[in-house]
């Protein structure tokens, strides 16, 4: 423990040396920008910024793309609350509970929750990270393609809760994203699916199209509908402060560990990221949390759930990376090109010749936090100023940014196209009461879980029992399965026990 | 608290700086989708000037078209590649990683582009591995390759502290369980999937299991969800060093100086090498003068002493680089091989 508290002096000193201060904060800076930027996924910004780590020192290198990663967790709750846009997938759980606070005029209260989890949830991975991070590797090892398939399953059963309307509506939502999830050439087998013989379709359908599509082209063409008269945002300009209060913090403390622990095994699995851990951990919180019947009208527990468990995946996908040289995540692999293009593998070795840069970077990473929480807490208050301009003026740019965003994915006019055609079926499916959470939902988890089933299918002989026989994807999909059964059932057991009493509600 | 107090003057100020923020975003966007967007616009009007023979070449920044994700080993040899060529050409190359469908997402945007030199791309032997195994959307004849930069021979490692020992531990144990034993592969109709169908075919059954992320495969065997792994020396190398994992045996003609004590595949009457290789391809059609502009290129930037260290670091042969015929030629016997093989398993 001594030794820990030396070693980590150490490296908050080298942290704080004036050049890996600055590198930090514009690694902070540019991870904010990519979080707020839909189709520029936060790993795009940590590959984008590789090349300038070339000429640097590798701790620097590292301490740079380390921020771009960190704050690319936190930027896109941003625009997600304020705008509906959501910059990374991440983000997506804040649209269903931060945008109707926002709504309610309580968007620097939403924005506070989201501060408040991304610090604490990054502080807890960052303890794990340094202090018990060799034992958390080797549970990480212990995952495999089942967990993997258990893990993605729980997000896509928890959805189907998601919104307000009915179940079978969200279903049919659901396997429709499932549906889009599955065009173009298959992982596995390489089969071509519903291409038709076309090479747009036979590159399949990115799922920031859908996202961006379904989400903010349709809320704008909503508004447009509406004339932009919306008169909820001229509230907004009176909101004093911002943080949650310490009364308020005890009352989630619940969900804030849960969510926390979430992220950082889910960042830990090479197989899930920073998006699967925020829609797992929503969907845990929405089918066992205290206040889960109130979840997607704006509560904190869904902030809190989601961009804790977001901002905890990246401690734990550091671990598994400094301690093993296995990357937890895709932003994590990207770094650990960055490792190797600088000569330096990662693993057990580093941990003996080079102790004080791992140091330095568990505490750039914890410096890293605090600074990201402090140019957080000082853009709350100019960007929810932001809700005071007309909202055809927002709306517009919300256009550009979407274009911008779909274009910049591959480099391709057809995914622009291609969001439009989604912001389209987004807004008819809103207008007709299909809830849009599922479709995107399943087009993000979709190509994870089919990729992990097959996998399995392979590895274990075709033999489902495998998913329940192994003891963590076990408890998991029970988890997932009863979750599913209480939301399928209760209507219906609702249904049963009113019928003889309100026969005339019908 | 000030926000309310000060007025509409305030909040006018307020404005605008918010203003000026959103366009600076704006503004960021639209440089950093620049990179890309510069390039699409440039390939596709490139029929004119720039095409013309005797043009100097190259006078705008080149695409560089990575078919797989960032961080991987064709990642790193393109960004390697990109950051010396900068210096020798004068000009940038943007990487752009275009992964999906074991390249051929990537190969896909190439083959749209203009045959001017403005897009190369990297082609590895899991791509090349298609044209043998599937039916993939381009032909051998629509690519002509630049040189080839990287060639290192492939091995199956296991787990330190596995019960297999040797490779007669390896082969007992199959034969007297055939399709038991798991070993961690990129792929259906990889060059991995190729040499287990060889195997196959010499009684050796195994089940191959595809994982798609380099991460999740090294994880099945560290953590022991799979039996063997398919794979390059260079990419496992820090689980070598750190005596996490040992190989049992190399595809190779004859031993590898770096692994005196590993049996190779022609030893143990196993005539199977088929060596990874990565290379620098553009379009078939693209001037002559202009690959061998870049030729010459590639060839100072692979006897850097920085390259070397690379190819060292990367276990790769020292006879790695091979100009554009000797590619093209390997590249047509290395299909050919495949091919015999793979219809020998159907």
């Amino acid at each position: 423990m001594v030794e820990i508290l030396q070693n980590l002096g150490a490296g908050l000193w080298q942290a704080l040396s004036p050049l890996n201060l600055i590198l930090l904060f514009i690694g902070l800076i540019a991870g904010l920008i990519v979080g707020v930027l839909p189709g520029l996924t936060l790993v795009m910004g940590v590959v984008l910024l590789l090349p300038f780590t070339y000429p640097m020192a590798t701790t620097q290198a590292i301490v740079l793309l380390t921020a771009v990663y960190l704050a690319g967790t936190y930027g896109g709750a941003f625009t997600s609350i304020l705008f509906k846009i959501p910059g990374e997938p991440i983000h997506v759980p804040l649209l269903w509970e931060g945008y109707p606070m926002a709504r309610r005029g309580e968007a620097a209260q939403a924005l506070g929750w989201t501060l408040f989890a991304a610090l604490g949830g990054g502080l807890f991975s960052w303890l794990l990270m340094v202090l018990i991070s060799q034992p958390f590797a080797r549970v990480a090892l212990s995952f495999s393609t089942p967990e993997y398939f258990a893990i993605v399953f729980l997000g896509l059963t928890s959805v189907v809760v998601l919104g307000t309307g009915s179940v079978q509506r969200a279903v049919v939502s659901l396997l429709l994203g499932l549906l889009v999830a599955t065009v173009g050439v298959d992982d596995v087998y390489g089969a071509e699916r519903f291409a038709f013989g076309s090479p747009l379709l036979r590159n399949g359908i990115d799922y920031l199209t859908v996202m961006v599509g379904a989400y903010a082209v349709a809320e704008v063409l909503a508004r447009l509908e509406e004339g932009f008269s919306s008169a909820t945002l001229q509230k907004v300009g009176g909101v004093k402060t911002a943080l949650p209060t310490l009364g308020q913090m005890r009352r989630v403390l619940s969900t804030f560990f849960r969510s926390s622990i979430i992220g950082a095994i889910i960042g830990a699995v090479p197989g899930a990221g920073a998006t699967v851990a925020s829609f797992v951990s929503y969907g845990v919180e929405k089918q066992y949390g205290k206040r889960r019947k109130e979840m997607g009208k704006g509560v904190p527990e869904g902030i809190v759930a989601s961009q804790g468990a977001a901002t905890a995946s990246v401690g734990g996908a550091l671990i598994p990376l400094l301690t093993l040289g296995i990357p937890g995540s895709g932003a994590t692999a990207v770094i650990l090109g960055a490792f190797l293009l600088h000569g330096v593998q990662p693993g057990p070795q580093v941990f003996q010749t080079s102790l004080d840069s791992i140091y330095t970077i568990y505490a750039s990473v914890l410096v890293g936090l605090f600074l990201m929480s402090l140019i957080g807490y000082l853009a709350v208050k100019p960007l929810v100023r932001v809700m005071d301009f007309p909202e055809a003026v927002t709306s517009a740019f919300i256009m550009v940014l979407c274009f911008i965003g779909a274009f910049t994915i591959r480099n391709n006019i057809t995914d622009v196209w291609m969001m439009v055609g989604f912001g389209v079926i987004g807004y008819i499916m809103e207008r007709y009461n299909y809830p849009v959470a599922p479709l995107v939902l399943g087009t993000i988890l979709g190509p994870l879980a089919e990729r992990a089933f097959m996998t399995t299918m392979i590895s274990y002989a075709n033999d489902w029992t495998v998913f329940f026989r192994r003891p963590v994807s076990g408890v998991v999909m029970v988890i997932a399965i009863i979750g599913l059964l209480y939301t399928l059932l209760s209507p219906w057991l609702q249904k049963r026990k009113e019928s003889p009493l309100l026969n005339k509600n019908c | 608290m000030k926000i309310m107090t000060e007025g509409k003057d305030w909040r006018r100020k307020m404005g605008k700086l918010v203003a000026v923020l959103s366009l600076f975003t704006v503004f960021l966007a639209v440089i950093l989708a620049g990179c890309g967007q510069g390039q699409q616009a440039g390939s596709s009007s490139g029929g004119g000037g720039a095409n013309q023979p005797g043009t100097k070449y190259p006078t705008r920044p080149i695409e560089f078209i990575v078919p797989w994700g960032a961080g991987g080993g064709a990642d790193q040899l393109a960004r390697t590649c990109a950051e010396k060529l900068d210096k020798i050409l004068n000009v940038s190359l943007p990487v752009v990683n275009v992964p999906g469908a074991t390249g051929g997402t990537g190969m896909t945007k190439l083959l749209a582009a203009s045959a001017d030199g403005y897009s190369i791309a990297i082609y590895i032997a899991d791509t090349h591995a298609l044209l043998a195994t599937s039916k993939p959307s381009w032909k051998l004849e629509d690519i002509t390759p630049v040189a080839r930069m990287i060639k290192a021979p492939s091995f199956l490692f296991v787990k330190q502290d596995s019960p297999i020992k040797t490779w007669q531990d390896f082969e007992k144990m199959t034969r007297e369980k055939p399709g038991q034993l798991k070993v961690s592969t990129l792929g259906e109709g990889s060059v991995d999937d190729i040499t287990l169908a060889y195997l196959a075919g010499k009684g050796i059954k195994v089940t191959g299991v595809p994982y798609a992320q380099p991460s999740e495969r090294y994880v099945s065997i560290l953590g022991g969800h799979a039996d063997a792994l398919y794979e390059q020396a260079g990419d496992v190398r820090q689980y070598l060093e750190s005596k996490q994992m040992r190989p049992i045996i190399v595809f190779n003609e004859e031993r590898y100086p770096a692994f005196p004590d590993v049996p190779c595949s022609k030893e143990l009457g196993y005539d199977i090498f088929l060596p990874q290789f990565r290379s620098i391809i553009v379009r078939a059609g693209t001037d002559e003068q202009k690959i061998k502009t870049l030729a010459e290129a590639l060839k100072k930037v692979y006897d850097t002493p920085e390259y070397q260290k690379f190819l060292e670091q990367q276990y790769a042969t020292k006879d790695s680089y091979l100009g554009p015929e000797d590619a093209a030629r390997m590249l047509k016997q290395e299909v050919d091989n495949m091919k015999a093989i793979w219809e020998k398993k159907q």
